[in-house]
């Protein structure tokens, strides 16, 4: 009997204890794709708030408290996610941010203006999540129409092109991808000469390229996955079509596993992508080699995004006059902040409401590695130009 | 000129290719033969063969075009494994359907598919050789050449390797007494069983040929293209379009069948539209079916008997 009672009254202790602890500690839920098919995603982007969380903690955390982050399974699902944002803002969790999915981005944007609590959209790139009116939600990252700005800027600023070819593969992100650099092209008055689809996993481009190669354009823009960029670039070298670019939108030409595969085919092409390991963003390289160092692989753009986001929502916790939701509202309309994924800055323009514009970034293959070479004052190395052709190459 | 160029580059693209195809759809044409089946774990087997391989070039530092005489032979004994203890017992199985050892091979694709998931992750692999891009350029023989040409060449090695693995095989079935039973049974079961032919022991032979056949093909897309477990099931369509181009079991067919099938498949991609190639060799598949029943042999034979 007395040793029940002694277990009993150490529960009551240990009880009263957190419960005196949990005044210096901020509870702060983050509803994220843990299982299902973003899983993946979900899991980068815990990561990297720990890692945020651990740092932040360290130095003292948000206004003396400390924060303990609570991740909620949404199984990449909107109507979880939905109810996981509802349960947050009950508890009066005075800020909401996280989620993957442009799907549930927008389902937990609604909630949130409905009831009046700010949400800081972390990866969801949909362009009309920031284009209702939404007094309450704020974005970090650039929008999908602008995720080539970088690119564009650098044909504009350096290349100069007056044509360009097209490749890409059929399926959404390759006909998304190619209809965006259309309609960017155009914009631009730079002439699409060929605008070629090729079906994922296919062994021989080289009749699509012989046809880029008779039309000669100025630049070749390919939107594809890692294989077909390897293999669409060593065919390009070997039927040697010269032009004054090879770019490729993001996705397979931006990863180390493309200029592995390519070898030297892959030498100066460049790549428009929103963030790099080595961008010249205060604090991107520690934060990269901080997360390689733990989980033995550099994190993508999605993990800098939320490690970032973390520290957003401390600078705006700090900067709020109170923690009700119209002083944290103002707060965030005013955050002028550096961050490891790029400035961040919210503003009202093109019909986008509270949305952060920043320049993507851009990369070309030097000496077999990736280095950011726009925008200019980002840069970890001069961009090459003109390139060789391929017959004065070694 | 530049039309004309775009023409012979086209042309050339699609032979090569149509030489590696041929490979493919030989073994299974072989199979198609003598077991009167069609062999649907055949892109599986080539999967397989590449990833032994993979995984030569990655621990021992063996080039994919040596792996080819390792990989043969252990997909052979494979082969004939397969046949003798798993198809050979469903053949005699009596069922309600006529075809279940087809729906065995599907059940073999899919073990294998699924095992190489198992062991090798999803991932994307290629094995990064130096000549992956290396090339043979007109202009470099001839200076003053109006038109460029390239010739690619880790593809023209596949190709030459391909056409003398095909000699073999047409040497070993023309010239040699097993070669001639396997053409017999593939011609008349019944007559070569007759003939005092082991028809079970030379089952167990062609599949194995077939597998070996394949797993040349594996090797040599090798180094111009890369691996990931679920490759196969393309390049069993592919096969399949060619048997049934070629002539259900003829190897001639076949052989002629992957030309054209490559050649096609370059010409739609150059002139009409990549997106469209995979249309097209469905297009060409349907045509052979509709309007040539007996594929590109019954025109070869037609031809022997007229002469």
């Amino acid at each position: 009997m007395i040793r029940l009672r002694i277990i009993m009254l150490s529960c009551f202790i240990s009880f009263f204890t957190i419960n005196a602890f949990a005044q210096d500690t901020l509870k702060l839920g983050i509803p994220l794709p843990l299982t299902g098919t973003n899983a993946k995603f979900g899991e980068i982007e815990k990561k990297s708030y720990e890692i945020a969380q651990d740092e932040i903690n360290s130095k003292g955390g948000i206004k003396g408290k400390k924060i303990v982050l609570e991740f909620e399974d949404s199984q990449g699902k909107p109507e979880i996610s939905r109810s996981i944002v509802e349960r947050l803002i009950d508890k009066k969790q005075p800020v909401i941010f996280g989620e993957y999915s442009s799907s549930s981005s927008k389902a937990i944007a609604a909630v949130a203006e409905e009831r009046k609590t700010p949400y800081l959209v972390v990866t969801g790139a949909t362009d009309d999540i920031t284009q209702q009116n939404y007094k309450y939600v704020f974005r970090m990252n650039p929008s999908n129409a602008y995720y080539a700005t970088g690119f564009m800027s650098f044909l504009k600023a350096v290349v100069k092109p007056k044509s360009i070819a097209i490749l890409y593969e059929s399926s959404d992100f390759g006909t998304s991808g190619a209809e965006d650099m259309v309609n960017q092209a155009q914009k631009d008055g730079i002439k699409v000469l060929v605008k070629e689809q090729y079906e994922k996993g296919a062994v021989d481009f080289k009749p699509i390229l012989s046809k880029v190669k008779a039309a000669k354009p100025d630049v070749i823009y390919m939107v594809s996955y890692v294989m077909d960029a390897a293999l669409l670039m060593r065919q390009i070298k070997e039927l040697r079509i010269d032009t004054n670019l090879y770019a490729g939108g993001a996705a397979g030409f931006a990863i180390p596993e493309f200029i592995e595969n390519a070898k030297e085919a892959s030498a100066l092409v460049v790549t428009a992508t929103l963030w790099s390991p080595q961008v010249k963003y205060s604090g991107a390289k520690e934060f990269a080699e901080k997360y390689k160092k733990l989980y033995k692989d550099y994190p993508s753009y999605h993990g800098a995004e939320a490690y970032s986001a973390l520290y957003i929502i401390k600078d705006v916790l700090e900067r709020a006059k109170s923690w009700k939701p119209d002083d944290i509202r103002s707060a965030f309309k005013s955050t002028n902040l550096m961050t490891a994924f790029g400035p961040v800055k919210f503003v009202d323009k093109e019909g986008y409401t509270n949305q952060n514009f920043m320049d993507s970034i851009v990369m070309q293959v030097i000496d077999g590695k990736h280095e950011t070479i726009w925008p200019a004052k980002y840069a970890s190395a001069k961009y090459v130009y003109p390139i060789p052709k391929w017959k004065d190459r070694k | 000129m530049a039309q004309l160029e775009l023409f012979i580059q086209t042309i050339i693209s699609g032979f090569l290719l149509g030489g590696l195809y041929a490979l493919i759809g030989l073994g299974m044409a072989l199979i198609m033969g003598v077991m009167r089946i069609i062999n649907l774990a055949h892109g599986d087997i080539m999967m397989i063969a590449m990833y032994i391989a993979y995984g030569l070039f990655i621990f021992l530092g063996i080039d994919p075009y040596i792996s080819v005489f390792i990989a043969a032979p252990t997909l052979f004994l494979f082969g004939v494994g397969v046949q003798k203890y798993l198809l050979t017992p469903v053949m005699k199985v009596e069922s309600i359907l006529p075809h279940n050892l087809v729906i065995m091979t599907v059940g073999i694709a899919m073990v294998l598919s699924n095992l190489a998931t198992v062991f090798f992750t999803g991932n994307y692999r290629s094995i990064p050789v130096n000549y992956a891009s290396s090339a043979w350029y007109l202009t470099d023989i001839w200076k003053n050449s109006p038109i460029e040409l390239s010739l690619s060449m880790p593809w023209t090695l596949s190709f030459v390797i391909a056409v003398i693995i095909t000699i073999g095989l047409w040497i070993f079935l023309s010239k040699t007494d097993t070669g001639k039973s396997i053409r017999a049974t593939a011609q008349d079961l019944d007559a070569a069983l007759l003939m005092g032919v082991n028809v079970d022991r030379l089952r167990n032979l062609t599949f194995g040929l077939g597998c070996a056949l394949v797993a040349c093909a594996g090797c040599l897309f090798i180094p111009i293209y890369y691996l990931y477990p679920s490759l196969g099931k393309q390049f069993t369509n592919i096969g399949f379009v060619i048997t049934v181009i070629g002539g259900m079991g003829s190897t001639n067919g076949a052989v002629i069948g992957g030309l054209i099938l490559g050649i096609f498949e370059s010409v739609t991609a150059t002139y009409i539209g990549m997106g469209w190639a995979p249309v097209g060799r469905f297009a060409i598949f349907i045509a052979a079916l509709v309007f040539l029943p007996g594929g590109v042999a019954s025109i070869l034979r037609r031809k022997r008997l007229g002469k």
